[in-house]
């Protein structure tokens, strides 16, 4: 299964960028990707951060 | 002659009986014209009737109006029933209280459904797998996703290596069908591996079923099906508003590589309430094959989740090289009547797909392929990070897209200066610049203000 890894925007965009395919993935929790995001975060992961 | 009466007493009967000799026996009634409380009405010629307004003939016809009855009930002219009227061991009723026909499957080769719409009763999206706007082909798949057929979902968790395709073959009627072709096995499946076909309905679309109410409503799922295995296999439909309420059925392959239709009656569920939003409101499954998390379990009526009984009759694909499994014409419809599948326009069923994921690519081609000619969006710099454009979705979707922004030359995350198509830099879809509508902002990493930039991007709003 390919690893997935995330980035951080700038926290008033409310997006997050899944660098396997720089999906820009809306911080919705209607959204499966947000949600998926968020179960990979609960397994321990942690995204890059936003760029300064 | 004096006139003759037949009165029995109060508890008897008045009785005419014939002579104790064989022959004709016959009953000789006037031969006036009678009045209109008259049953019988004869000619001038007695023993003989040969014009009455009601007759019972020597095989047990009745005839009105006619003397030569060819059925049990013979009627000749117009007749009212003011009642219900039932006809057939099928009950079909025709009531004209309340004005109300039931029980008709098809008039004049037209079907009906036995509740819900005539129009639009298919619930279910792309069906007949003709629209595939992601791909039309995928090789080596070991992992879950939308992969051709839009809306039907192939979930994979360590269970062979598969070719997925939108293939040029159907049932009489059906140009495409979603297939599922094993490259390497897993002869052995082992807890929670599993492969399975996941279509998951929008709680919008399901809210005539009438979950969680006394007036809940059944309904059939059907839906052709082709293998090299024959067996039993199951489908599973799930409940996510109500902690995944199951029901599963049994349905059987009998033939190999032949196209079968199968039918799975839904009971009504009076417990659960789908919630009348964008989330997923009925999940429905077909499970190809997995291990003892899904298998062991029981069909039957609704009841609380139950993994085991997901999958309680295994085809068990996916052992061999030869194995494959293809659908189509799937219809999920109010009433306990497959009817013929609903055939929808080409353009309908796209529109109703790009709710969930739509393009700016063309439909042939497949987001990621280098292309500036197509409708590629246009954009200005207004600032050194930030592409200003105008990207109104061709319907709204769901909730928030996730986006991917492509450059010209195919490469996700990118972007290109217009005219020199080539890619450059990082690209992403700010959401407070986004909605379910469109979007009018690109991140990027470096553009000249004022210089104009092409992008292709996707939008995916799937459940």
């Amino acid at each position: 299964m390919e690893q997935l890894n995330y980035k951080l925007c700038p926290e008033q965009n409310k997006t997050v960028i899944r660098l396997n395919d720089y999906a820009s993935i809306p911080m919705n929790e209607l959204n499966r990707d947000y949600q998926e995001y968020l179960e990979w975060v609960a397994e321990g992961n942690t995204p890059e951060p936003a760029d300064s | 002659m004096a006139g003759l009466n037949l009165r029995g007493d109060t508890s008897g009967s008045v009785e005419i009986v014939s002579p104790a000799v064989a022959g004709d026996n016959t009953i000789t009634l006037p031969n006036d014209n009678g009045s209109a409380n008259q049953f019988f009405k004869n000619s001038t010629t007695a023993g003989i009737v040969t014009h009455s307004s009601m007759i019972e003939d020597a095989s047990g016809n009745i005839g009105i109006g006619t003397t030569t009855p060819t059925e049990t009930l013979h009627v000749v002219g117009d007749a009212r029933v003011t009642g219900i009227l039932t006809v057939g061991t099928a009950s079909v009723t025709l009531n004209g209280n309340d004005g109300t026909i039931s029980g008709i499957n098809t008039v004049n080769s037209v079907s009906f459904p036995s509740a819900g719409a005539l129009s639009n009763r298919n619930i279910i999206i792309n069906g007949a797998m003709r629209v595939a706007q992601r791909n039309t082909s995928a090789t080596s798949v070991t992992t879950e996703g939308y992969i051709t057929c839009d809306r039907f979902y192939f979930n994979v968790n360590a269970l062979g290596t598969w070719t997925v395709t939108q293939e040029s073959d159907g049932p009489d009627g059906f140009s495409k069908s979603f297939k599922l072709d094993c490259t390497t096995t897993d002869t052995s499946p082992v807890t929670s591996d599993a492969c399975l076909i996941i279509y998951r309905v929008e709680g919008h679309d399901v809210q005539q079923l009438k979950y969680g109410t006394s007036s809940a409503e059944q309904s059939v799922l059907s839906f052709y099906v082709k293998s090299n295995k024959t067996g039993n296999a199951s489908v599973a439909i799930k409940q996510p508003d109500n902690s995944n309420r199951l029901y599963s059925a049994q349905y059987t392959i009998n033939a190999t590589n032949t196209w079968e239709r199968k039918t799975i009656i839904i009971p009504a569920d009076t417990s659960g309430v789908i919630n009348d939003d964008t989330g997923n409101g009925l999940q429905i499954e077909w499970p190809l094959n997995s291990g003892s998390d899904y298998t062991g379990g029981s069909h039957g009526g609704w009841k609380a989740a139950d993994n085991t009984s997901r999958n309680a009759s295994n085809l068990g694909l996916g052992g061999s090289t030869d194995d494959y499994y293809q659908i189509t014409g799937v219809q999920l419809e109010v009433g306990s009547q497959a009817t013929p599948f609903e055939q929808r326009s080409f353009g309908d069923e796209l529109l109703k797909c790009q709710r969930y994921y739509q393009k700016s690519y063309d439909y042939p081609t497949s987001p990621g392929a280098a292309n500036h000619e197509e409708n590629s969006m246009m954009a200005i710099a207004t600032g050194s990070t930030r592409l200003t454009a105008f990207v109104q979705y061709r319907v709204e979707m769901r909730n928030d897209p996730t986006e991917v922004i492509y450059g010209t030359s195919g490469n996700s995350g990118k972007y290109a200066a217009r005219n020199s198509y080539t890619d450059v830099g990082d690209a992403s879809v700010p959401n407070n610049h986004a909605a379910s509508t469109g979007f009018h902002q690109v991140n990027v990493t470096s553009a000249t203000t004022g210089d104009h930039y092409q992008f292709h991007y996707t939008a995916d709003a799937e459940l």
